[in-house]
């Protein structure tokens, strides 16, 4: 542990706040002031400044790292590896983007992640929506073997299977296509989308289709009209877990592409090898990739973080 | 007429059931076929059958050795030091309450990034010469020498310098759980404890980490399992170096596979290491998980 808290510059700050939280108020002072806090929450003036000023800090360090790498994109190429390093840009300038984004395969490669990962998903959907349904609303021995066996298949080592993978789609004539890695991608996100779309019918009362179907419906139609709107929220959590999975992957992408259906995380590990070690533009690179997807997430933050917590803290 | 109920669930779980058999159990079959035999790397050539020859190279070889210890350690490492981050920084957002829900959201950016980009970008503050780690540590009269650390090229420390961003980008997912757990404490048993005069570390030790007991077991499996499969991240840090210093088990069955053109070697490798993922995520999902029991 020591080593590694020394390789990380923010370990020995971030483990001070473990205990600090909890210095209880003095009663007296609770009184006092008046202030009327809960639980764990700190209720005593000064112990939340200095709350406060350790989570300012954390912020600090741990937004740090990618703020570094906006700063460096910005960079003219020879800053980038000045030594010593400076933090900000002595000249700002988008001649690394420029770079990036001209260097042929670079857009194709955005195109062939979007694409990937909207196959992905959709075939994500398509499959875990219906098996959550029948594993949660009729509890059924195979049911219950199912979401285990599901389970299971989120342990599998990539690599394990990538190759024998790609040697099936290539003899199906799939070989460096989007649909052959959507499909490998969907061996990750399905299990993933079986068990969040689990948690979120266990939610939906039964009653709702009862009705629906006293009032004549087949199960199929009180499925698709009655409970499928109630959960579209969970649906949507659904979708970016499964659009997440697909557009930052690098393994399958690594073993299953070569030219035509390159993603992005492979042309931005390429540039390392290919073209020596062009830093500028890898950082730009890797700037233009994890924005979109940073800022989704700031858009969608209740909706994300219910479907981080949900199979942990209620399962 | 209506089918039975049985029959009905079968029908809607089918679809996924047949994409998992031909997508997942398929390849594992062939994997586990093509280990039992020694295969030419170029497409059509000799494929003899050798039994289990190719797991007693595998155990007698010290890479095969060598990648499990690092593996293990890699997830011990990863795990223990982003379970104390995490639950140090949700208790703190615990602490400050309602007021602190923005800075929660921002915490959570690095869940994001793409881990070839994490282990990039770390990389990138730690390599040699033209790092800002160790500027800033000299800077700051801590080393001596800029390079005094060789965080990715010293094979002594190497392995924990490659779980770096591991532990950046899932923190943020160990501190949501335990963040989402401890909201489910019942305020009134930490007020009663706080009366009876109960300091900061029984509070902690006592009562809160007993009580979040499950959720912490859920998190630590899911991210033990995550741990184990590192790849992206340590590729493009040190690609397993110096002298395979970092080279888990995903790392050199990739190598061995690509690089070395052994596939059936490269294959019993994959089913021992499969094997051991299976069994360890067995022994969690039957002791901890219980995934749809009846509440």
């Amino acid at each position: 542990m020591s080593i590694a808290e020394r390789t990380r510059p923010d370990a020995g700050k971030a483990a001070a706040v473990t205990t600090a939280p909890f210095v209880p108020p003095a009663p007296a002072a609770r009184r006092r002031r008046g202030v009327n806090r809960e639980g764990l929450e700190a209720g005593k003036r000064s112990t939340r400044t200095l709350l406060w000023i350790l989570l300012a800090a954390a912020m600090v360090l741990y937004g740090f790292p990618f703020l570094y790498l906006l700063f460096t994109s910005f960079k003219t190429p020879i800053d980038t590896i000045a030594v010593p390093p400076t933090i900000l840009p002595k000249e700002w300038t988008l001649e690394n983007y420029a770079n990036a984004l001209g260097r042929s395969g670079v857009l194709a490669s955005f195109i062939n992640s979007a694409q990937t990962a909207v196959i992905s998903t959709v075939l994500s959907l398509v499959l875990a929506v219906p098996a959550a349904y029948g594993i949660t609303r009729y509890k059924t021995p195979s049911g219950r073997v199912f979401i285990m066996a599901a389970l299971v298949t989120r342990m599998v080592p990539p690599v394990a299977i990538g190759i024998p993978l790609a040697t099936m789609m290539s003899s199906v004539g799939l070989a460096d296509t989007p649909i052959a890695l959507s499909i490998a991608h969907t061996t990750i996100s399905l299990p993933l989308s079986i068990w969040l779309m689990s948690s979120f019918f266990e939610a939906v009362p039964r009653d709702l289709e009862e009705a629906a179907t006293v009032d004549g419906c087949s199960r199929l139609g009180a499925l698709w009209r009655v409970v499928i709107p109630v959960v579209s929220g969970g649906i949507a959590v659904t979708a970016i877990f499964a659009f997440l999975a697909s557009w930052n992957e690098f393994l399958f992408a690594l073993l299953m592409t070569a030219i035509r259906s390159q993603t992005t995380p492979v042309v931005i590990a390429n540039f390392q090898t290919q073209f020596g070690l062009d830093w500028g533009s890898m950082t730009a690179l890797a700037a233009v990739y994890s924005i979109p997807v940073i800022l989704l997430t700031l858009l969608l933050q209740r909706k994300i973080v219910a479907g981080m917590t949900l199979g942990a803290v209620k399962g | 007429m209506r089918i039975s109920d049985r029959r009905f669930a079968l029908f809607l779980m089918t679809p996924a059931a047949l994409f998992l058999a031909i997508f997942v159990a398929y390849p594992l079959f062939r994997l586990v076929a093509d280990s039992f035999f020694k295969i030419s790397p170029i497409a059509g050539g000799p494929r003899d059958f050798v039994g289990f020859e190719n797991y007693l190279r595998a155990f007698a070889s010290e890479a095969f050795m060598g990648a499990g210890w690092r593996t293990l350690a890699y997830t011990a490492v990863v795990v223990t030091l982003e379970f104390a981050l995490g639950l140090g920084m949700a208790l703190l957002f615990t602490a400050l309450g309602r007021s602190s829900q923005i800075w929660r959201t921002v915490f959570m950016y690095p869940l994001m990034i793409a881990p070839i980009v994490a282990g990039l970008l770390w990389k990138f503050l730690m390599i040699d010469n033209f790092g800002l780690i160790g500027t800033v540590l000299h800077q700051l009269g801590i080393l001596s020498n800029p390079n005094q650390i060789g965080w990715l090229s010293d094979p002594d420390i190497v392995l924990f310098s490659v779980a770096i961003p591991d532990i950046w980008l899932t923190t943020s997912f160990m501190c949501l759980v335990l963040f989402a757990g401890l909201q489910n404490i019942p305020g009134d048993l930490i007020e009663a404890a706080r009366l009876d005069g109960a300091t900061a570390p029984t509070l902690l030790f006592r009562i809160i980490l007993p009580l979040l007991r499950p959720v912490i077991a859920v998190a630590l499996v899911v991210r033990g399992i995550d741990a184990a499969r590192a790849f992206d991240t340590i590729l493009i840090q040190t690609n397993g170096g110096p002298q395979s210093a970092s080279e888990t088990m995903s790392l050199l069955i990739y190598r061995t596979m690509i690089r070395f053109g052994d596939p059936g070697l490269a294959s019993a490798m994959g089913t021992i290491y499969l094997l051991a993922m299976l069994g360890v995520a067995f022994f969690a999902v039957a002791t901890i998980w219980r995934p749809g029991k009846d509440n």
